[in-house]
């Protein structure tokens, strides 16, 4: 009978030890949730990611983005790297993936800077893993340098990681239609102020400029430029010196392509004005 | 040819007084002669530098199909199932081929045959590109004279001769689809405007016929057939219809159309992919135009019925950019091809195709390379754009419509710099002839005979370009204002002729230079150079290729990486797992995770795919840079793509993310089947005396891992300077072996024992490994 006491003594003791654990567990998870069907992305400072993410009950992955955001900081690709952020939170959080395995936050630098020290972290933006249970292995710090921090790139690298497929849903860009619609409306309401003088329409040399104008771009590059980015130009990092042209047949600058684009048109006007040439030589020959 | 130089200078001083059309012309075709043969001569740099071999490796898929129709006929060449291709799953040659080519030089072949001169094949592959060079220069000249003016035809047609825009891929031995189809494309384009000039029915069917042409001999004919709609949807909008317009697409449209759809590779493709809708839907819309236009001719009377005419034909258009757009939304069309897309959507194949990327071809283009392939025409050829607008007309719309997606395309992808040159050339052609037509007028006998001095020094092909102007501004005065004449003295005109003289001079050097040093290796034979000068042919392709021919069972099937696969069904007659025709990128991308994963696992892969040998072209020795050491990232990629799970691309860099593969590489490239095949028994070599050995001279740089062994396979063969090496792939049991002709009688004491003790857990595994095999394939 003593026994059985003793038993049911410990079983007391015990059970509210694992209860508390669970609950805190249970109530971490229900506080998330209910932050990240608010928001997309939680923000946390110093104590809160004590509590959420270091300390031990987890059995929840979390992505955190670690950044400096306010102006003094100044520090301009955060900006870009927060936007791309949030499309993938944003995505994740409307899609079926959804669950509270995987949440998603953000450390401020001004927020806390304990965090920075804990991470030995110095540089931002820096995009980190926490898998459950464990702490963030070499592999759980994304690399932007190398895949850079596309909300694609994001998604892929959480895809590896963690294993949850998010697909990606970019907020259509109206901006560039905006811009499309403003410019077309401008063209048409002008044509339509001027209608009664619509002869520079049928001007040839007005689409001729144009044509050539296209022609131009073509052949001097412009293209590839769009296509790879290429530097404006290239500066020798211990002489100083300005490089305008690249020295390998496969590779060129921005600032090349326009020398060569303004010597095509320097070739071009000249042609034009061979045809003129009588004059100047009438001129030479009037004294 | 100087004879013939000549002959044409003694012309002109008799043609300025007594200038007959029979003289014109003679010297016309002695012009267009010479320009036949010298495009043709500088075609041959490399049968003389190397030998009349075909090159590179598409040639080789076409070569190995001409054959095989000469061989066995022209139906079961289109009935032809080619096992040695994509085992296990082999490929359907004749539905998925554009026969042109094939019948192109089958059909010279026959003639030849038939009158008794029994000449290989191989000699009529590989000079057929030099010979189709000269038609297509031919051809440009009869388009240029439809657009702008004899003179400048034969400006033009000399051009296209020799600018190396045109020559990379039609030297000797190229026997590619584009040797023949830029002629096709030029001819198709000069009987196009031929036909809306006159707006004879003749003409039209006679542009669908080499419309037909063109689709049978290469896939680019969707250039025309979007090309020539949209021309006529300009000229409807500027306001230039007419029933010739109207006689002219309809006739070739529905001709075209019906000749096309009767290649069994383009099949109904012309009325159900998005590529052929532009067609369609202008071919609608000019019904309907001209149906309106029959309307207003006869309602005259009724006011205002313009506006409602204007309207109409406005909203027919919507609706047949709405039907179409309809169609394709429900599937009846199919939406643009991934290839074609990324035309427009330049990041389209960056993001979902990396296949098309990874060849080189597909770039986009610096303006390097377009000074490099065009030289002095690039310069010229805006002017002669904007001289076209000064003076418009209904075929020069054409060639400005031409000019600007050819110049798009050629900027986005540098493949297609080849549809680029005969415009480039043809508005060059146009700028110089009207530039000369002012400077280099016969004003005076004296100063023809001076510039007649001047330009002696060029080449034969300009100089008799110059004086066939000088022949044609005789009598073609009237062309331009006399007034402005007067103005120009002599000495001006002398010193501008002579200028240009020197520059066509120097495009001419550039030219020949570029086509002889950059486009004229067959790359199957390659050239170095010893430290005093002499040649030394490195033959090591051909070699390897033909010890596998001699040397390995006739079904033995050969893994290497896909650039090579045409080369070894050519060559060696081995059956091969991936080829050039990159149809099926999983199979590839199984060949690319099993070079790229370590031995063990490589091996599962090449038994599931009963792969005999492996084949690795290795440049370290000599320094050759395009091995597959080079190439292997793109394996990498191209695996990572459809097996994330087991391939990553991270994993083959070092801790600075580099690539190297010195000491400081990744350990999982120094284990994988690539880095081991290529330097097996590399580290006992000594490549360079002031080096350590195993030292590579490709990536200077010493490799990081020597010492290694081969589990799974064995060396077989490796070529005189390393560039191609032979594994063989061990089977799992040898007892079985000992009669297959496979093995060698090789087999040590030791192995035998090996087999006697293991005899029993052999035996058990092997049906399993079938099964294996089996179900991959379905997978794949």
């Amino acid at each position: 009978m003593k026994q059985f006491i003793w038993l049911f003594f410990i079983c007391i003791c015990t059970l509210p030890n694992v209860l508390s654990k669970e609950d805190v567990l249970s109530e971490k998870i229900q506080q998330l949730t209910d932050w990240s069907l608010k928001k997309p992305i939680i923000r946390l400072n110093s104590e809160r990611f004590k509590h959420y993410v270091k300390t031990a009950p987890r059995n929840y992955s979390m992505i955190i983005m670690l950044t400096a955001l306010s102006p003094s900081r100044s520090c301009g690709i955060c900006k870009q790297a927060q936007d791309e952020f949030q499309i993938v939170a944003q995505s994740y959080r409307y899609s079926s993936a959804f669950t509270n395995k995987l949440f998603f936050a953000m450390v401020d630098f001004d927020d806390g800077q304990d965090v920075f020290q804990y991470l030995k972290l110095n540089s931002a933006p820096v995009f980190i893993h926490f898998p459950p249970k464990m702490k963030p292995k070499k592999n759980d710090f994304m690399d932007i340098s190398r895949s850079g921090f596309s909300a694609e790139a994001q998604a892929k690298w959480i895809h590896d990681r963690a294993d949850v497929h998010i697909h990606v849903f970019r907020p259509p860009n109206y901006s560039g239609f905006l811009l499309v619609v403003l410019l077309v409306t401008m063209i048409g309401g002008l044509l339509y102020i001027k209608r009664n003088s619509l002869e520079f329409l049928y001007n040839p040399v007005v689409w001729g400029m144009f044509i050539i104008l296209a022609i131009l771009i073509c052949i001097s590059g412009q293209i590839w430029n769009s296509i790879r980015g290429s530097p404006f130009l290239h500066r020798n990092p211990q002489t100083g010196q300005i490089g305008l042209f690249s020295g390998s047949s496969g590779y060129q600058f921005i600032a090349e392509t326009y020398v060569v684009f303004a010597l095509y048109i320097l070739f071009h006007i000249n042609e034009f004005f061979f045809r003129k040439i009588k004059y100047i030589n009438f001129l030479f020959y009037l004294p | 040819m100087t004879t013939v130089n000549d002959n044409s200078s003694e012309y002109i001083t008799n043609s300025s007084s007594s200038s007959s059309a029979g003289l014109k012309s003679l010297i016309t075709v002695i012009i267009l002669i010479c320009v036949c043969i010298s495009g043709f001569i500088s075609r041959l740099f490399s049968i003389i530098r190397f030998e009349s071999v075909i090159h590179e490796f598409d040639p080789w898929f076409n070569y190995r199909s001409t054959v095989y129709m000469t061989d066995n006929g022209f139906y079961n060449f289109l009935n032809w199932f080619d096992d040695l291709a994509w085992y296990p799953l082999g490929r359907i040659v004749g539905g998925t081929v554009f026969p042109g080519l094939m019948v192109t030089s089958g059909a010279i072949h026959w003639f030849f045959h038939m009158i008794n001169i029994p000449i290989h094949i191989r000699e009529i592959c590989v000079f057929l590109a030099p010979i189709f060079s000269g038609l297509t220069a031919l051809a440009t000249y009869l388009l240029t004279k439809e657009l702008w003016s004899k003179r400048a035809g034969l400006f033009a047609a000399a051009f296209i001769a020799i600018a190396p825009g045109y020559s990379s891929r039609s030297v000797a031995g190229s026997y590619d689809n584009e040797a023949i189809a830029i002629f096709a494309l030029i001819f198709t384009y000069y009987l196009w405007i031929r036909s809306i000039k006159t707006g004879s029915i003749f003409w039209s069917s006679c542009t669908a016929l080499s419309y037909f042409y063109m689709v049978s001999a290469w896939g680019g004919y969707v250039f025309i057939i979007n090309l020539i709609p949209v021309h006529v949807g300009f000229l409807l909008l500027l306001g230039r219809y007419s029933l010739r317009l109207y006689v002219s697409y309809s006739i070739f449209y529905i001709l075209g159309l019906i000749l096309s759809m009767q290649i069994p590779f383009v099949g109904f493709q012309p009325v159900r992919t998005s590529e052929h809708m532009i067609a369609a839907g202008i071919f609608i819309l000019l019904q309907a135009y001209t149906f309106f236009d029959y309307l207003y001719n006869k309602l005259r009377y009724v006011r205002n019925i313009e506006t409602i005419f204007f309207n109409l034909s406005v909203i027919i258009s919507i609706i047949v950019f709405a039907i179409v757009v309809l169609l394709t939304y429900t599937g009846y069309i199919a939406p643009w091809s991934g290839r074609f897309y990324s035309l427009w959507d330049t990041s389209y194949a960056a993001k979902h195709i990396p296949i098309i990327i990874s060849v080189s071809e597909h770039q986009p283009t610096t303006w390097t390379s377009f000074f490099f392939d065009l030289h002095l025409l690039i310069c010229l050829y805006p002017v002669g754009a904007w001289f076209c607008v000064k003076d418009l007309n209904d075929e020069r719309v054409f060639i400005l419509l031409y000019a600007v997606f050819a110049s798009y395309f050629a900027g986005v992808m540098i493949r297609l710099m080849l549809t680029l040159t005969p415009c480039v050339c043809i508005l060059a052609a146009i700028a110089l002839s009207k530039t000369l037509d002012y400077y280099a007028d016969a004003e005076s006998s004296e100063m023809v005979s001076n510039f007649d001095d001047s330009v002696s020094i060029c080449d034969e092909t300009e100089n008799d370009e110059n004086n066939q102007d000088l022949d044609n501004n005789a009598e073609n005065i009237d062309e331009t204002d006399d007034d402005d004449q007067n103005f120009l003295t002599s000495n001006i005109k002398i010193i501008v002729v002579t200028c240009i003289a020197m520059m066509l001079l120097l495009f001419i050097v550039h030219c020949t230079w570029i086509t002889a040093t950059a486009y004229s290796s067959p790359s199957i034979v390659l050239v170095s150079y010893n430290s005093d000068g002499t040649r030394a042919i490195v033959d090591d392709y051909r070699e390897a290729y033909y010890w596998l021919r001699q040397n390995t069972p006739e079904k033995a099937r050969i893994m290497s990486w896909w650039d090579y696969g045409y080369q070894i069904a050519g060559m060696s007659n081995r059956t091969v797992l991936v080829d050039n025709n990159t149809w099926n990128n999983s199979h590839i991308a199984l060949v690319g995770k099993a070079m790229a994963s370590n031995e063990t696992e490589a091996y599962k892969i090449m038994t599931m795919l009963d792969v005999d040998y492996i084949l690795v072209i290795f440049g370290g020795v000599i320094g050759f840079s395009g091995d597959d050491i080079n190439k292997f990232l793109w394996m990498v990629r191209i695996a990572e793509g459809e097996h994330p799970k087991d391939i990553k691309e991270k994993n083959y860099f070092n801790e600075n993310k580099e690539y190297r593969v010195d000491k400081s590489g990744s350990p999982i490239l120094f284990n994988c089947l690539m880095y081991k095949l290529c330097y097996y028994r590399f580290g006992e070599l000594y490549t360079d005396s002031a080096q350590p050995s195993g030292f590579d001279r490709t990536r200077s740089v010493e490799i990081g891992h020597k010492n290694f062994d081969l589990e799974h396979v064995e060396e077989a063969y490796t070529s005189a300077n390393w560039i191609v090496r032979i594994y063989r792939v061990k089977k799992l049991s040898n007892r079985f072996q000992a009669k297959d002709a496979l093995e060698k009688s090789t087999s040590s004491l030791s192995e035998e024992s090996f087999e006697k003790n293991h005899r029993k857990g052999v035996i058990l595994n092997k049906p399993h490994v079938k099964k294996g095999t089996k179900k991959s394939i379905h997978r794949t």
